[in-house]
């Protein structure tokens, strides 16, 4: 009889609860052991998959202690999932982008070429350039990085810049609280974004690529450089591209911990062998990026999309979504939440679907008080607003944003007052320090709230914040600055009471 | 030029827009016409309506990081900052609005919060940050108070020049980007990040860093965190005189800042003008701040006689030592003839003090004996590029360099010696131009941030004619160069290409010459002959060698086959030594030719001066200075008159040029310093800094200079008037009112100065000759469609090796050089602080040839040629090839000419002073005694002074 | 060290001209001389032609003798 096949996640948050001493165990109990990315359901890791004749059944939260039970598929084993393809959390999600994360062996080659891969690339390689831009164009694919910016606007222009050298670069410094579907996506299933890479530098006329990786993910480099140099050892990349005439080249640049790097210029500095900051725009790096040269500037998912979009048309991509937020969205459910992990679903869910359905609430079981979306730069979500559907322009309606899809859940033990607090403190310590608005009233802004903590002066310095956020949206040079007040103006918007209360209390003294 | 109130040079905000195209904007309802890629703050400016800035100005690039710029522009969205945005046809903008002035309050707020109270800027008036602050009217500060972030920093004052007080930082990065766009050095950085950002020196101190001490960073600094030490100690200056630097040959437009306390007039500063055509707002560490030698205790500001060089010093009055002069030099032409006298012109003074000695030689004395320090550097250009394009000078303005595609640097470094032109060149590298360094040495352009060399072909020194004749060799074979420029502008092109194609020209035949690799010299001849642009740049490193005329000749050659001549981005462009060689040059300082490079065996050029000077003149030419030399020890020549020149210090084989000052009977010397040669010397004239002249200096680009009095010379006369009264006491009457009326004769009787006045140049700010009425406003481009001898000519260069070659009992070959803090002899340096830096001259030593010699970094070295040996201390470096050690010639102690030969160019006898063969070892410790002994004898000696 | 300095440095030009044919030679040598050399230097290297002196370049004596 043939061993068990079993399926151990190698991705970095199921090693962080013991996959690799589960995996360990499993190996010393005979069964074999493959390694997939996440499944997403963060909240079952170390989730174990066993093959059987009904498919990959899951367990989750699996110890060493579970391994005999999991390899004799007890279904009566707590952890037990059933089959996990069937389970409602993953059958209820619209998986495009995040299609063979779990699924796969990361690495393998194979693997890939079976569950479709390649295939965009194949086809974008017999259309002309052109076409394969007004392709991304037809999907209404929007930068998936948090500004939303149309991605086939933007391959447009580097395509039509004439110029001796032109880059592709990646921007995998996925720095924002309560985000991590470009890690996932890149331990997981790596030759999707090499293949969307190869696919842009195809269509706007590059011969160079960089992704540009944060130093503190260091499973995703590992991964990415192997399916790399598979990559090039197969003949995906290099001189010839898969027998093409194509050239392009792939480098991963490791980051040196600043979270403003993840701002598409300070990035291209980093690049460059520079101190991270901020450029000024104009120009555009569409039209003059890194080293000078027209430069495609996209996140992780965005070009993650794009394998899809080449395979199946950019039209089909576009069926999905609703408005002008059209595909699916990463959404990545964390904080204080029962269920966390990985929800990929067409744009117009709601937050309250995402939250509570798949979420489940908060984890500590306690109501909902606030909802951080988009990132430490996003807006705080009230209860009442959870209905709105997830779309650029509806969020962007509420004052608030959609972002890279990071979704961050607090219970009502949460003082908002502190988290205004904390999005100053976070922006004077990750501000690159260029501009004044954002260098300086990033630490004004703690000081200040430090007042409003301590209930002093409460009404003028409330008073004295709006103002400062007025300087710091109006006049910071980029969006680290820019949108630091977005969190604190909705938090003293829904929640005035934790600012105010502090004034009564020191008044009762 | 000069302004009796001080103001600061006028600061648009961003650079100018170049673009082809002309925009209409309209900016708070004034209309102002600007061309494409002019930001909306300097057409605002240029509009009369200027918008608050801190980190904005016109030599650095715009960044946008102050915030305090924020215009309104109808149909945009939002407040863009108005450096970094650029105009567009019809634009609309609005420099205040209510939105605006809150917006500004707000951001300045914000600053004040984190700047000290008391500021001390204030006290010093040197704040644009105090004075915006002022305009845009904050009333209050709100935030808490809390303690400015950098209040603690330590106050840096490490460097001799300048201090920096991060207290008073407001972190606009002006003075990082100085360093980096403007100087290229890329010494400052900002460190960490958000409220912790921090300018430093790359985590030291000044002094410590590789901060170059250009001043960059100071004058880009809006507050006082970085200021010079001489504004703290003397407060802001009261008035401005525009004036040129002494220093280098690429001189350098410079704002003297001065304040006259009660009569007492001192300069608080220099600050590089942006007005300047050669250095355009740049300086380096000698012209910003090494002037202090003017006002040096050593100075000597009395005439003085002696009847022996045995005697003591006499002080006399003017008078005295003007009649002993004459006196002395009549009655050496009545016992030892005409010709037994003559002058040396100096390239430190300025175009009227050097015309009127070679018009005092010419005319008073009679003879042609006039030579200039020249000699020593330059006059192998002055010979090749004669012959070759029919005029002693470079071919471009150094802005050229910006439109250079392949940059082709021999036997200079600029990055010590021209730092100025070297920020230009690095700026254009960092662009993209390619690099090609001929040079023994590994210079620092060869790599340095941001600046890598396509290729170091570190050739063996004395072979330069092999190798740009292998150069050319490649071009002409492999079919790169230009046939149909050669047929329509050269002549001798058919013999010239039968030489040059012949094999033993090819790279594979000279390598065991040049040591260059050939495939090396290929790949780098090809870069060079297939560039759209392609310029050689080059220094002494060419011309002091036995073959430097050749040199200069076979790098004509070069780029008249590849058609690199008479347009921008080309040329062949000599980097001058000192700051006057190309006027003293143009002034008929060489003994064969008057003003304007004109042979005096020419009848009508003759004429000209003879009806102008009322005497007969010599039609045959007169002595240079070695042949002064050898005439001295062979009795015919017995006095001479100096102007500004170290012959004992500066010129080769010490021991020759000593026996040949002590065999003459009258050595009368003008200078500000009692230096080597004054020890040979019967009268000392004092002379007059810079800071003192009236005239004009002509930089390595032909560009004609004002130099402006800032006070009055302090030893009582003018130099030219010195001049002209030696020659009235010796009965050839000779008399200016000022220095303009000198630049009027030279302006009359010179063609390539036809429209050259003080008036002109005033209005012009400066001019490159020819300056005539084809060329009213002057020349930066020579030869463009036809070169000055007509056609260009090409010349058979034969390569024919040096006499001087290493051999058993002197394997090395000694190459000197000079570094950016010391110029020259030292005379003026050694006399600032610019000894904090280097205090001695250093021998450089590859490493195989140290060890085999058991020398290692810090050891007292013995260095000895056939003529001479001297002692100091060795660094072992692999930026030397093995087999050739190098040497700076600052310091006298060092005497590094005790050990130079007296071979020199076979057409002008420039000395060969890169070529010497030497051997060193190590000194014994009886020798550590005598030089600490000498170096302490030598501070005694030049009192207070090193 | 004993060469004249006029014959060291007359030995010196007519080296650069020593590959053409010997009445280019002499003739470029002669008209660098006329052009360069002060009339006291002549003499000294005529002198040392008259003198026979050994160290003269072969070219340069019959160069000097065209001055």
């Amino acid at each position: 009889m043939s061993p068990v096949t079993t399926w151990v996640p190698q991705d970095a948050a199921a090693l962080s609860v013991g996959a690799d001493e589960v995996a360990a165990a499993l190996s010393a109990a005979g069964a074999q052991v493959r390694r997939n990315g996440s499944r997403g359901l963060l909240w079952a890791e170390p989730l174990v998959e066993v093959e059987s004749d009904a498919g990959r059944v899951g367990f989750a939260e699996v110890t060493p202690a579970d391994i005999p039970r999991v390899m004799a598929v007890d279904t009566a084993h707590p952890g037990y999932l059933g089959v996990v393809d069937d389970h409602p959390w993953l059958s209820g999600q619209q998986r495009v982008s995040f299609a063979r994360v779990g699924l796969v062996e990361p690495t393998s080659l194979s693997s890939y070429e079976e569950h479709d891969g390649w295939l965009g690339l194949r086809r974008a390689l017999s259309m002309s350039r052109a076409a394969v831009v007004e392709e991304v164009v037809a999907s209404g694919l929007r930068g998936r990085g948090g500004a939303g910016f149309p991605a086939g606007i933007k391959w447009r222009t580097v395509a039509e810049r004439d110029a001796p050298q032109k880059f592709v670069c990646c921007n995998f410094d996925e720095g924002d609280s309560g985000t991590f579907a470009d890690r996932m996506i890149v331990e997981g299933d790596p030759f999707t974004l090499i293949e969307g890479m190869a696919i842009a530098g195809y269509a706007v006329g590059a011969t160079e690529g960089y992704v540009y990786v944060r130093s503190e993910y260091p499973h995703a480099v590992a991964t990415l450089r192997h399916a790399i140099d598979l990559a090039y050892e197969q003949g995906f990349l290099g001189a010839d591209a898969l027998g093409s005439g194509v050239r392009f080249e792939l480098y991963v640049r490791v980051g040196a911990g600043a979270y403003i790097c993840g701002e598409e210029s300070s990035m291209l500095d980093s690049l460059e062998g520079k101190r991270g900051e901020v450029r000024a725009k104009p120009p555009i790096p569409a039209i003059s990026g890194l080293f000078g040269a027209p430069t495609l500037v996209n996140n992780v998912l965005t070009l993650c999309a794009v394998p899809a979009i080449l395979a199946s048309g950019g039209a089909a991509y576009a069926q999905l979504g609703r408005g002008r937020s059209l595909g699916t969205q990463v959404f990545q459910l964390a904080g204080n939440v029962a269920r966390g992990g990985i929800v990929e679903l067409p744009f117009g869910v709601t937050l309250r679907e995402l939250v509570e359905d798949w979420g489940g609430g908060t984890r500590s079981g306690r109501p909902v008080r606030a909802v951080q979306v988009g990132g430490p730069l996003g807006a705080y979500v009230a209860p009442h607003q959870l209905d709105t559907p997830m779309d650029y322009e509806e969020f962007a309606g509420i004052e608030a944003m959609v972002g890279h899809g990071g979704i961050v859940v607090f219970d009502d033990t949460v003082d908002m007052a502190r988290m205004a607090r904390f999005a100053f403190e976070f922006c004077s310590v990750e501000s690159c320090g260029k501009c004044t608005p954002c260098r300086l009233g990033s630490a004004r802004g703690v000081d200040v709230m430090d007042e409003v903590l301590a209930g002093r002066n409460v009404e003028a310095n409330l008073t004295l914040i709006n103002d400062l956020c007025e300087t710091m949206t109006k006049g910071s040079l980029c969006a680290m600055g820019g949108l630091t007040p977005m969190p604190v103006r909705s938090a003293l918007r829904h929640w005035p009471e934790d600012f105010e209360k502090r004034a009564q209390r020191e008044e009762v003294r | 030029m000069t302004a009796d109130i001080y103001t600061p040079e006028r600061d648009l905000g961003t650079p100018a827009g170049h673009g082809d195209a002309t925009l209409h904007v309209t900016i708070d309802g004034a209309t102002v016409d600007v061309p494409a890629g002019t930001s909306v703050m300097r057409a605002a400016a240029l509009a009369g309506r200027s918008v608050p800035k801190l980190c904005a100005t016109d030599t650095l690039a715009p960044f946008g990081s102050c915030r305090m710029c924020l215009v309104e522009v109808d149909g945009v969205r939002g407040t863009p900052a108005s450096c970094t945005t650029p105009c567009t046809d019809g634009m609309v903008v609005t420099t205040h609005s209510d939105e605006l002035a809150r917006l500004r309050r707000g951001v300045m707020e914000l600053y004040l919060t984190d700047h000290p109270a008391d500021c001390a800027g204030c006290a010093r008036g040197n704040c644009e940050m105090q004075s915006l602050a002022a305009t845009v009217g904050v009333a209050e500060i709100r935030y808490p108070r809390r303690e400015p972030a950098r209040q603690h920093a330590p106050y840096d004052e490490t460097n001799p020049y300048f201090a920096y007080d991060p207290a008073a930082c407001i972190v606009c990065s002006r003075c990082v980007r100085a360093c980096s766009e403007t100087q290229g050095t890329f010494a400052l950085t900002i460190a960490g990040r958000g409220n912790g950002s921090v300018v430093t020196p790359g985590g030291t101190d000044f002094f410590s860093s590789e901060c170059v001490s250009c001043g960059a960073c100071v004058q880009a600094c809006p507050t006082s965190a970085l200021t010079e030490k001489s504004v703290i100690q003397l407060g802001m200056p009261t008035r401005v005189v525009e004036t040129t630097c002494a220093y280098c040959g690429v001189g350098c437009t410079f704002r003297a800042e001065v304040s006259d306390h009660g009569g007492d007039t001192r300069v608080v500063r220099m600050i590089p003008s942006k007005a300047g055509g050669a250095n355009e707002g740049h300086s380096c560490v000698k012209g910003r701040f090494a002037y202090g030698y003017a006002h040096h205790p050593d100075r000597q500001l009395h005439p003085m006689v002696r009847e022996s060089i045995d005697d003591e010093w006499r002080v006399v009055s003017w008078e005295e030592a003007i009649a002993t002069v004459a006196s002395g030099f009549k009655a050496i032409q009545a016992k030892y003839g005409v010709g037994a006298i003559g002058g040396i012109t100096s390239s430190r003074c300025t175009d009227e003090e050097v015309y009127v000695v070679q018009q005092m030689v010419r005319a008073g004395f009679g003879n042609n004996n006039v030579d200039t320090c020249a000699r020593v550097c330059h006059s192998p250009t002055g010979y090749g590029l004669k012959q070759t394009f029919g005029t002693s000078a470079g071919t471009q303005d150094f802005a050229s360099v910006a439109d250079a595609d392949v940059i082709l640097l021999i036997g200079a470094n600029p990055t010590d010696a021209h730092p100025v032109f070297a920020s230009r060149m690095k700026r254009r590298l960092r662009e993209g131009a390619r690099l090609i360094v001929a040079d023994p040495r590994r210079i620092d352009l060869v790599r340095t941030p941001h600046v890598e060399a396509a290729y170091h072909l570190p050739l063996q020194p004395g072979t330069n004619v092999a190798f740009v004749n292998a150069m050319a060799h490649v071009a002409v074979t492999e079919g790169l160069h230009d046939e149909a420029f050669l047929r329509e502008r050269c002549e001798n092109v058919d013999g010239y290409l039968a030489f040059i194609s012949d094999p033993q020209h090819s790279p594979e035949a000279v390598e065991v010459i040049t040591g260059v690799p050939a495939a090396q010299l290929r790949e780098a001849a090809r870069l060079y002959a297939s560039a759209p642009n392609a310029a050689i740049y080059y220094g002494l490193g060419v011309t002091e060698h036995s073959q430097g005329s050749t040199m200069v000749m076979g790098m004509a050659n070069l780029a008249m086959i590849t058609g690199n001549i008479g347009r921008r981005g080309v040329g062949v462009n000599p980097l001058r030594g000192q700051n006057n060689v190309q006027g003293s040059c143009d002034m008929g300082s060489f003994p064969h030719e008057l003003p304007g490079y004109r042979h005096v065996a020419n009848d009508d050029v003759r004429g000209i001066y003879e009806q102008r000077w009322g005497r007969a003149l010599d039609p045959e030419p007169g002595l240079r200075i070695p042949n002064m030399f050898d005439s001295a020890l062979a009795g015919t020549f017995r006095g001479v008159y100096i102007q500004g020149e170290d012959l004992a210090q500066s010129d080769p084989n010490t021991q020759h040029v000593e026996a040949a000052l002590r065999a003459m009977d009258l050595v009368v010397l003008q200078d500000l310093f009692l230096n080597q040669t004054a020890r040979f010397a019967h009268v000392f004239l004092p002379g007059t800094s810079f800071l003192e002249k009236d005239g004009t200096f002509i930089n390595a680009e032909r560009r004609i200079n004002r130099v402006r009095p800032v006070f009055a010379p302090l030893q009582g006369k003018d130099e030219w008037q010195i001049t002209s009264e030696i020659a009235q006491a010796m009965g050839y009457p000779m008399h200016y009112d000022n220095a303009a009326q000198i630049m009027d004769e030279i302006a009359a009787t010179t063609p390539t100065f036809a429209g050259v006045s003080f008036a002109t140049l005033d209005a012009e700010g400066s001019m490159q000759w020819p300056v005539n009425a084809a060329a009213p406003h002057g020349t930066p481009t020579m030869h463009v469609n036809e070169f000055v001898r007509g056609k260009g000519n090409l010349v058979e260069t034969v390569y024919v090796p040096t006499t001087e070659r290493a051999n058993r009992r002197y394997p090395l070959i000694l190459t000197t050089g000079r570094i950016l803090t010391q110029y020259n002899v030292g005379a003026q340096t050694r006399r600032t602080e610019n000894n904090a830096w280097h205090l001695e001259d250093i021998l450089e030593i590859h490493p195989a040839d140290a060890e085999m010699r058991g020398i290692a970094t810090g050891d007292l070295v013995e260095l000895s040629s056939r003529v001479g040996s001297t002692t100091l201390r060795a660094h072992v470096s692999s930026r030397m090839p093995p087999g050739v050690v190098y040497t700076t010639f600052h310091h006298p102690v060092t005497g590094a000419n005790v050990v130079t030969t007296e071979n020199s160019d076979w057409a002008t006898n420039c000395p060969e002073y890169k070529v010497t063969a030497v051997q060193v070892g190590v000194a014994n410790v009886r020798r550590e005694t005598d030089l600490e002994a000498q170096r302490r004898q030598s501070t005694v000696e030049y009192a207070g002074t090193t | 060290m004993t060469t004249r300095p006029e014959v060291r440095m007359g030995n010196d030009i007519a080296r650069q001209f020593a590959h053409l044919s010997h009445d280019r030679a002499t003739a470029a040598i002669a008209g660098h001389l006329h052009m360069f050399w002060e009339p006291r230097m002549i003499r000294a290297l005529r002198g040392a032609v008259a003198a026979g002196d050994d160290d003269v370049d072969p070219l340069l004596r019959d160069a000097a003798a065209k001055l």
